[in-house]
């Protein structure tokens, strides 16, 4: 079988820095085909290459055997490549209605002239979500109603119009839960056996092992390794970063269970959860796992004072903690990394220097003054320690790769001494490099401090923690301790539906 | 240096030199030649008089200007501002005209009505959730009404009539009245010298303190400020606070050079602030609002008005070359930089 779209040789640099070099591979009708690569590999270049968003690249594409050069993205548009992004709500305009959002390019294409044909836009609807096999009880709902799943399959579905010869997915599961995840993989495989190209691009490895019949490594800017099935994420890894192990495996910092610590007694997260129990020791890094809607998040929120529990109480080294405020609880020694980097913890007009010293200004002050060579020491500093790769503390933060960003992020919480740190989801979007140097320098750094770790990825959560808690619609399934994880019982405790709990 | 990091998305530090330079400096270039070229053209230019006329012309709207820098860090705007400087006019001259009082009392009440009004702006836009450019909108509508209703809509000036026939018996205090017209020195202008001092305070406050650097913040991402701990809503409320408040200063100097409370003298101030504080974005390419770059849009404009005007140039075009300069700028700065 020949392939459909083959890039071969692609080379590209920024000025002086070549982000590509003779890159080469191969894309098949009915096969999916995983992209992967740490940040700063050289994925994104080229998957904009693809779709037309530089011009000024070495090498050719071809499809169907045929050469051809974009010069727009609009021209790799018509040639048949299609490109669903990561931020969903890119894809979606979330006031029109799901009908609406189907037909959109129906709607915009002038030869449909002026009248809004409302039946007619129906109809198109409908034979555009068939072959996703996606039906909706209204049609007419605002998709702003629906659920990250429904957004995505909606403009996945739109993205199908016309049969393209490539689908590009990138990072498509990265707002979504599990349940949801499991679904788009549902309609991946529908689409596969109907013939349809796609490349997949993710940072999750155990979704690639499930879904891929190839994958395609990419590193430093050099095809590293192009598998075939079955992908293994060992072998991936090994490709991406080489030297990293990502099993888990013991660590110097044995676990000696300090004092408590942090303790929840009867608190209760939301209206209708059980009530939560739990002891957080000194010096331990706890893990705390769950799909979206276990209810993490809103026990972070309680911890950093951003919301109120239902009941039940709190205690920080024996004192009720009680924080009206986030600076409040920041005051008492409650650190918060929050999840969503980009739209939650960076200041991208500031400087690395300025992003770190953000929460703690007035301890850089004098009389409300800055004192610019104290932040500017404590920003070297701890750039150094952790080995954030950047032009400087004075670089702009959004000049720095995902991961290096979440480094000064996760940096500006450890600066200050602390009692509690929470981590939110703190390994998305980065690269195992700098997930792994995190991780390292919190363990390094670790005293009699706790730091609990909330994370849907089974496979960060097992790197980093001591111990795993499970939560599962609020409710505390079960723990286990690092050196004795049972995977499969991780997994039910993750999964265990409503109907399952009435039994237990 | 050390050695460039590769991003994603591309982009080196190495063929920095003609437009690094060109953002950078750029404008300041560009008046610079402006001003040696007036100076070739127009001797009278270049005289000393000459240059504190055009600072004493841009001292109020510049100062208005920097106070609605700070709406503008905060990533708002305050459209209010010249409408607050209006009713200031007519209530400090009401207040000493009408009312008979001192001018310190009427410099006090300005001040405060200045800061209420920057407080209720900041107050929808904060709790009510009122998009900041409808609740200045609004305000400015509200407040140019409300300054005409003290003296039912004219002029107020010494000695005037009154609705019920009597002479209005207050007066503008002379040592008032220097605030707008005397000179320190008998050399510089005292509201150049009020808009420098403001201007100096303004740049502390925005660039060396830690304010300064939540507003920015707030500015840039205002969730990761609130989740950094700071009180945001509070430091959004206090731009439009300081913004009202320096507005109100900026209507009392006007009253103290004029010597009237006339009820049109508002007009034009708003954009001209506006202007000049936007035209800051492109000064050091740095692509945000900043003090520095207020000031030198101010004194742009200044420049190229008096020298367009030595060199003849009819009044009425003034408002085209100002908006001409304006978006000029403002596609430098947007533009140029984006390319980069």
């Amino acid at each position: 079988m020949n392939p459909i779209v083959e890039v071969q040789q692609i080379s590209k640099s920024f000025g002086a820095t070549q982000a590509l070099r003779g890159v080469s591979f191969s894309f098949f009708s009915g096969e999916i085909f995983a992209l992967v690569g740490a940040n700063g590999a050289g994925k994104s270049t080229l998957i904009k290459i693809i779709c037309g968003y530089y011009e000024d690249y070495e090498g050719e594409i071809r499809i169907e055997g045929q050469r051809v050069r974009f010069h727009s993205p609009q021209d790799s548009f018509r040639q048949g490549i299609r490109t669903v992004h990561q931020i969903i709500d890119q894809g979606v305009v979330p006031t029109m209605s799901i009908a609406e959002n189907l037909a959109l390019n129906e709607l915009l294409d002038p030869a449909t002239g002026l009248r809004y044909r409302r039946q007619h836009i129906r109809t198109r609807a409908q034979e555009i979500a068939e072959p996703m096999g996606l039906t909706f009880t209204n049609w007419d709902l605002p998709v702003s109603d629906l659920s990250q799943s429904d957004r995505q399959l909606i403009s996945i579905a739109r993205s199908l119009v016309g049969e393209p010869k490539l689908l590009i997915l990138d990072e498509p599961t990265s707002s979504l839960s599990t349940r949801e995840t499991d679904r788009l993989f549902e309609k991946l495989d529908q689409l596969r056996s109907q013939g349809v190209a796609i490349v997949y691009v993710s940072h999750r490895l155990h979704e690639i092992e499930l879904l891929a019949d190839r994958a395609g490594v990419v590193r430093d800017g050099l095809k590293s390794a192009d598998l075939t099935r079955p992908v293994k994420s060992q072998d991936l890894v090994r490709a991406m970063v080489g030297e990293i192990d990502t099993t888990p495996h013991d660590h110097p910092h044995a676990v000696q269970a300090g004092k408590v610590r942090l303790e929840l007694k009867n608190l209760i997260v939301r209206p209708g959860d059980p009530p939560l129990n739990l002891q957080l020791r000194a010096g331990e890094i706890v893990g705390l796992t769950g799909l979206i809607g276990a209810g993490k998040s809103e026990l972070a929120e309680i911890l950093y004072g951003m919301r109120e529990p239902v009941s039940g109480e709190i205690l920080l080294d024996g004192q009720p903690l009680k924080p009206e405020s986030i600076s409040s609880a920041i005051d008492k020694g409650v650190h918060l990394v929050p999840e969503d980097r980009s739209n939650r913890a960076v200041i991208p007009q500031f400087s690395v220097n300025q992003n770190l010293s953000l929460p703690f200004l007035r301890s850089f002050c004098q009389f409300a003054l800055l004192k610019p060579r104290k932040e500017q020491q404590e920003a070297d500093r701890m750039v150094r320690d952790l080995g954030v790769k950047c032009q400087g503390i004075h670089a702009l933060i959004g000049s720095l790769s995902g991961g290096n960003q979440q480094k000064v992020v996760v940096a500006r919480w450890l600066q200050r001494k602390f009692r509690v740190l929470l981590l939110d989801e703190p390994f998305q979007g980065v690269d195992i490099k700098s997930r792994h140097d995190i991780i390292q320098y919190l363990r390094d750094q670790l005293h009699d401090e706790v730091v609990l770790v909330l994370a849907a990825d089974l496979d960060e959560i097992l790197e980093v923690a001591d111990r795993v808690l499970v939560l599962n619609r609020g409710r505390l399934m079960g723990e286990q301790n690092r050196n004795s994880i049972d995977r499969t019982q991780l997994l039910d405790w993750i999964s265990t539906t409503e109907t399952q709990f009435a039994h237990a | 240096m050390p050695e460039p990091t590769k991003t994603e998305k591309g982009g080196t530090s190495t063929n920095w030199d003609a437009k690094q330079f060109a953002i950078r400096y750029g404008f300041l270039i560009v008046m610079a030649a402006l001003y040696l070229m007036f100076s070739i053209l127009e001797p009278a230019f270049l005289t000393w008089s000459n240059q504190f006329s055009i600072l004493l012309g841009i001292a109020i709207y510049g100062i208005l200007a920097l106070g609605v820098t700070f709406t503008l860090v905060v990533d708002g705007l305050d459209l209010s501002i010249g409408s607050v400087a209006a009713l200031s006019v007519m209530i400090s001259s009401y207040c000493m005209v009408v009312l008979e009082q001192g001018a310190v009392i009427s410099v006090i009440i300005c001040l405060l009505l200045g800061a209420l009004v920057g407080l209720l702006n900041g107050l929808l836009i904060v709790k009510m959730k009122i998009p900041d450019l409808l609740t200045t909108l609004g305000m400015m509508f509200l407040i140019q009404g409300l300054q005409l209703i003290p003296s039912a809509g004219r002029t107020i000036s010494e000695g005037m009539l009154m609705e019920d026939g009597e002479e209005a018996l207050g007066f503008f205090d002379p040592s008032f009245l220097y605030l707008g017209q005397g000179r320190l020195f008998g050399v510089i202008p005292i509201p150049v010298i009020v808009m420098l001092v403001i201007a100096l305070l303004v740049y502390i406050v925005l660039d060396h303190t830690r304010w300064g650097r939540v507003m920015y913040a707030i500015g840039g991402n205002p969730e990761a400020t609130r989740l950094a701990g700071a009180p945001v809503n509070l430091y959004r409320i206090m731009a439009y606070v300081i913004s009202g408040t320096i507005a109100s200063i900026g209507g009392v100097l006007l009253v103290a050079r004029v010597g009237v409370g006339d009820i049109t003298s508002g007009t034009g101030l708003l954009l001209d602030a506006v202007g000049a504080a936007l035209i800051g974005f492109a000064v050091f390419g740095v692509r945000r609002p900043n003090p520095f770059g207020t000031l030198v849009g101010a004194i742009f404009i200044g420049v190229l008005l008096s020298g367009l005007t030595m060199l003849s140039l009819p009044y009425y075009t003034q408002d085209f070359i100002k908006g001409g300069v304006l978006v000029l700028s403002l596609m430098f700065t947007f533009a140029l930089a984006k390319r980069s």
